[in-house]
């Protein structure tokens, strides 16, 4: 393996993150209301892109994982690793959530200056939650390898 | 004697610096690393999807109170730049002397430089940038995809 291989797929998977995190970030941040001159609904318009990004950094982070698998699935299984897992999963939930119970709909209506119902403002509080712990977890990867 | 000798040599005799390096607690060295990461990914984010708004992309989006986001930005960017610092002075000499060390300081520089050059200019900003602030937000994408292309490819120089 050449050694630029793991520094292009990281670079790959941290720039997909980036984007990632910046649309979701900037959703949940003016749910919860910031920049309040933000309407709502261009700002949801940018989910397709946060799918698209969202893809790129599973193909990359499957790619990273089959490089090193020791340090991620193991055996023995990675605590990191798990923990990641299990948020991502929770965050699905939340997005399913979202847009199952109709919020997503809702906020869409939420204009320019006009505040979102304490429902949304709770899924976006989860939603930063839960990514801060994703980006927690991949950071302590390499720290708490095969600590199970 | 050298100025990066004089650095690593306070950062030895450091108490802080030194638990720092040697501790094997999560809570030391790779607590710093989480902010500097999390810190990182919010910041570049934010921005790069503000750069992509004024290239024209997403264009039902305001954006003058785009700069109402600059405030988050800036606690991304001192949060970056403070845990940068600190993981630096535990192994001044390494980190330092990296090949990519000084492309990834430019690359950063320059991006602090587009944020606050860009911050005055989005509030202004009506229906379509003018070319040079589609200019400054090129330079800007470039340069935070930069900083974090050549911090990653440094860790395996």
């Amino acid at each position: 393996m050449k050694w630029w291989f793991v520094p292009l797929w990281k670079t790959v998977h941290y720039f997909a993150v980036s984007g990632l995190v910046g649309i979701v970030g900037l959703i949940d941040l003016r749910i919860l209301g910031v920049a309040k001159g933000l309407p709502l609904r261009p700002l949801q318009r940018l989910m397709p892109w946060a799918v698209v990004s969202f893809l790129v950094t599973a193909v990359s982070g499957y790619a990273l994982s089959r490089i090193d698998p020791a340090n991620t699935i193991g055996p023995p299984v990675n605590v990191a690793y798990a923990a990641k897992i299990l948020f991502l999963v929770l965050i699905g939930l939340n997005d399913v959530l979202y847009f199952a119970t109709g919020l997503k709909r809702q906020v869409d209506g939420v204009g320019a200056g006009d505040s979102t119902s304490a429902s949304a403002k709770i899924v976006a509080a989860v939603s930063i939650a839960l990514w801060i712990g994703v980006v927690y977890w991949s950071r302590m990867l390499t720290f708490l390898s095969g600590a199970i | 004697m050298h100025i990066v000798d004089i650095l690593q040599q306070w950062s030895e005799n450091s108490a802080f610096f030194t638990w720092l390096r040697e501790s094997s607690s999560i809570w030391a060295y790779p607590m710093v690393f989480f902010i500097h990461t999390l810190a990182l990914v919010f910041t570049a984010g934010a921005s790069v999807i503000i750069d992509a708004r004024l290239l024209g992309a997403a264009r039902r989006l305001p954006i003058p109170p785009l700069s109402r986001l600059f405030k988050a930005i800036w606690i991304g960017i001192t949060l970056t730049v403070v845990s940068g610092v600190v993981m630096l002075g535990t192994d001044v000499q390494t980190k330092l002397m990296n090949t990519l060390f000084p492309l990834k300081m430019l690359f950063v520089f320059a991006a602090i430089v587009l944020t606050a050059v860009l911050r005055n200019r989005v509030a202004s900003t009506e229906s379509s940038a003018s070319p040079l602030v589609r200019v400054l937000a090129a330079a800007s994408l470039v340069c935070w995809c930069g900083a974090i292309a050549a911090g990653k490819f440094a860790a395996y120089l």
